[in-house]
């Protein structure tokens, strides 16, 4: 649907998708992390925004089994939920627990012969809560970490919430940006990386999905 | 004092009052354990300890020594809350840092904490340096000084992200016993290991220890398996008897029955050979090496192309699982024998695929296939 329409289809390990609050970055998240996994990889979900049930409860009702959640919301809440099956949780300033989660998590999709899709909704929170240099750093672990596994990561950012110098910075550490703009009530995205170049198209929200105008 | 890790409490007896010990921590890897497993170690010996707790909330941490059996329930036991604040809660923890980014404050409470304890463990001073920047450094400088005026001894857990080397050294030359515990990366970390990297008060050699964390347990030494295979009479008993100090095989007629298996001590490592008998499928051997098994060795007869189907066969079930493996290339002392270069082709392997030249039976280069190995794993 999505991703193959802008046919960037698994093109990037590290995609960022960077847009203003409310132009439906975490619809479009959610749906390239769903498709990934209808493809058949084995999908890993960080969250430090929406409840994890919620994006559990949203993937099964798409019909997909094979996630995991990594929930950052409730721990760094103070909230004291259990772990579930599907759902890990820790908190955002623990970042060495999200890199040894995520690995586990790589080890045991890796004996099953599967590829693996990330989804990390948002960087933004966590440059609220540490700073800059920090999960640069960390970023720079985890995104090679993506590389070598042979995985697709997509990464949230918000625009607005952070300087030029940030930005460029993580711009740096991924191979592919993916932006979203809201313009007189009309939505639109472009697409960039080492070898596709794709200029502003417009895209609508529906029922839950991204629709790409043609 | 002691630093209640296998392996190591043999090797750094006990730690002397006054001392720091840092575990330096490959990020990728769950070494968190380490302090927290020494801590209980010493709380159990009747010593009073205080935890600093900066990356997550004390609840979380107490979870955590639950979640290995160990019972931190003790007056002698306390917590210093660097945490709480960060995310705007309150704390019922004895000592209590209410601004965690003013290093003035922090150092006040950890003072504190030096003076009342016998043991101060920092969960993640990385976290503190990531939240207050590389001026922290100062201050353990400071900590360190004052608790040996006190008697007292401190352990640090510190993740080594990439920060700048200065870092790094630095925090080094400020402990006086470090201790890396790093992760063997192939693709996703495979096995983690712990080594000394430097003490001041016992003569130490390079060793490095792999380990699982068992639950409730905590850190458990484990000895690597590294697994031999290839075609029927390539060479393999030949090969793990000649790298190893002891072998044993089951030989009938001149080819092996059941596994060979040897053991070396090799660059700090100690190392389990298996060797499977060429002929028969050894899927099910590989079941029982289970997850000990950290890389293969894929032996082949380089004078025998007519082999390499089955040798390539025999590599895509046991690499399956994403094993790192290494091809030896065996028997170059015979004449017209195929190069490396050429049964990499002939064999159809992938660039980055590493075959090496040897001779099991004279020896020569069977020390490098084990080096090429142990490279694959620790090296990057
Ligand atoms: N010339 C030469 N012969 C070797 C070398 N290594 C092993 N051989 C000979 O090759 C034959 C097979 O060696 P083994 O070590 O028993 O081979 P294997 O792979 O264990 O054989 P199976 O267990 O039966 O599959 C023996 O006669 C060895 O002496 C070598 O480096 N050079
Ligand atoms: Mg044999």
């Amino acid at each position: 649907m999505l991703t193959g329409s802008l046919s960037i289809n698994g093109k990037p390990s590290n995609l960022m998708i960077i847009g203003p609050p409310l132009v439906g970055k975490t619809i479009l998240i959610r749906n390239m992390f769903f498709e990934k996994i209808n493809e058949g990889f084995g999908g890993i979900f960080i969250t430090t925004r929406s409840p994890a049930e919620e994006i559990a409860d949203w993937l099964s009702s798409q019909g997909v089994d094979d996630f995991k959640i990594i929930d950052c919301v409730s721990k760094t809440t103070m909230q004291d939920l259990p772990d579930e099956p599907k759902i890990k949780r820790l908190s955002v300033m623990d970042l060495t627990g999200i890199t040894v989660k995520v690995n586990e998590l790589f080890k045991e999709y890796l004996k099953d012969e599967k590829k693996v899709v990330v989804a990390f909704d948002s960087l933004s929170t966590l440059l609220m809560y540490l700073n800059e240099q920090t999960v640069l750093r960390f970023l720079h672990v985890f995104s090679s970490r993506i590389r070598t596994t042979g995985a697709v990561a997509f990464y949230i950012v918000e625009e607005g919430m952070h300087d030029e110098k940030t930005i460029a910075a993580l711009k740096q550490l991924f191979n592919g940006v993916l932006e979203l703009k809201d313009e007189n009530n009309q939505r639109f995205l472009r697409y960039m990386d080492t070898s596709v170049r794709i200029d502003w198209k417009e895209f609508e929200v529906q029922d839950n999905a991204i629709v790409v105008k043609t | 004092m002691k630093i209640g890790i296998p392996v190591l409490d043999e090797l750094l007896g006990d730690v002397p009052r006054g001392k720091t010990v840092t575990y330096l921590i490959d990020p990728e890897v769950e070494g968190d354990v380490f302090p927290l497993q020494t801590l209980y170690e010493n709380l159990e010996n009747g010593n009073s300890c205080a935890l600093i707790v900066s990356s997550m909330s004390p609840e979380i941490i107490k979870n955590r020594f639950r979640e290995f059996g160990w019972d931190i329930e003790k007056d002698s036991f306390s917590i210093v809350d660097a945490y709480s604040a960060y995310v705007g809660a309150s704390s019922e923890e004895k000592y209590f840092v209410k601004n965690p980014a003013d290093l003035k404050e922090l150092d006040r409470v950890i003072t504190r904490a030096i003076e009342e304890n016998d043991l101060i463990v920092f969960n993640s001073l990385s976290t503190i340096i990531d939240i207050s920047g590389e001026d922290v450094i100062e201050f353990v400088n400071g900590w360190n000084k004052y608790a040996m005026l006190n008697d007292a001894v401190i352990v640090y857990g510190f993740t080594s992200w990439p920060y700048a080397q200065e870092v790094l050294e630095k925090i080094k030359e400020l402990s006086n016993t470090v201790i890396s515990v790093g992760g063997i990366h192939h693709r996703v970390v495979l096995g983690h290991y712990y080594g000394i990297l430097k003490s001041d008060w016992k003569e130490v050699k390079n060793k490095a220890v792999l380990f699982k964390l068992l639950r409730p347990g905590g850190v458990r030494a484990y000895i690597p398996k590294i697994l031999v295979t290839g075609p029927f009479n390539s060479g393999k008993t030949t090969f793990v008897h000649s790298i190893s100090t002891k072998a044993v095989s089951v030989d009938r007629l001149g080819t092996t029955v059941a596994l060979d298996h040897g053991h070396v001590d090799y660059k700090g490592f100690s190392i389990d050979i298996f060797g499977t008998p060429g002929q028969e499928r050894f899927n099910p051997v590989l079941k029982i090496l289970g997850g000990e098994a950290l890389g293969v060795i894929v032996v082949v007869d380089s004078t025998k192309p007519e082999d390499f189907p089955r040798a390539k066969e025999m590599l895509a079930e046991t690499t399956r699982f994403g094993l790192p493996y290494v091809i030896a290339a065996n028997k170059q002392d015979i004449d017209g024998c195929l190069s490396p270069e050429e049964i990499k082709r002939k064999m159809n392997l992938p660039d980055d695929a590493v075959v090496v030249p040897m001779s099991a039976r004279s020896k020569e280069g069977v020390y490098d296939v084990l080096d090429a190995l142990l490279n694959l794993l620790i090296g990057g």
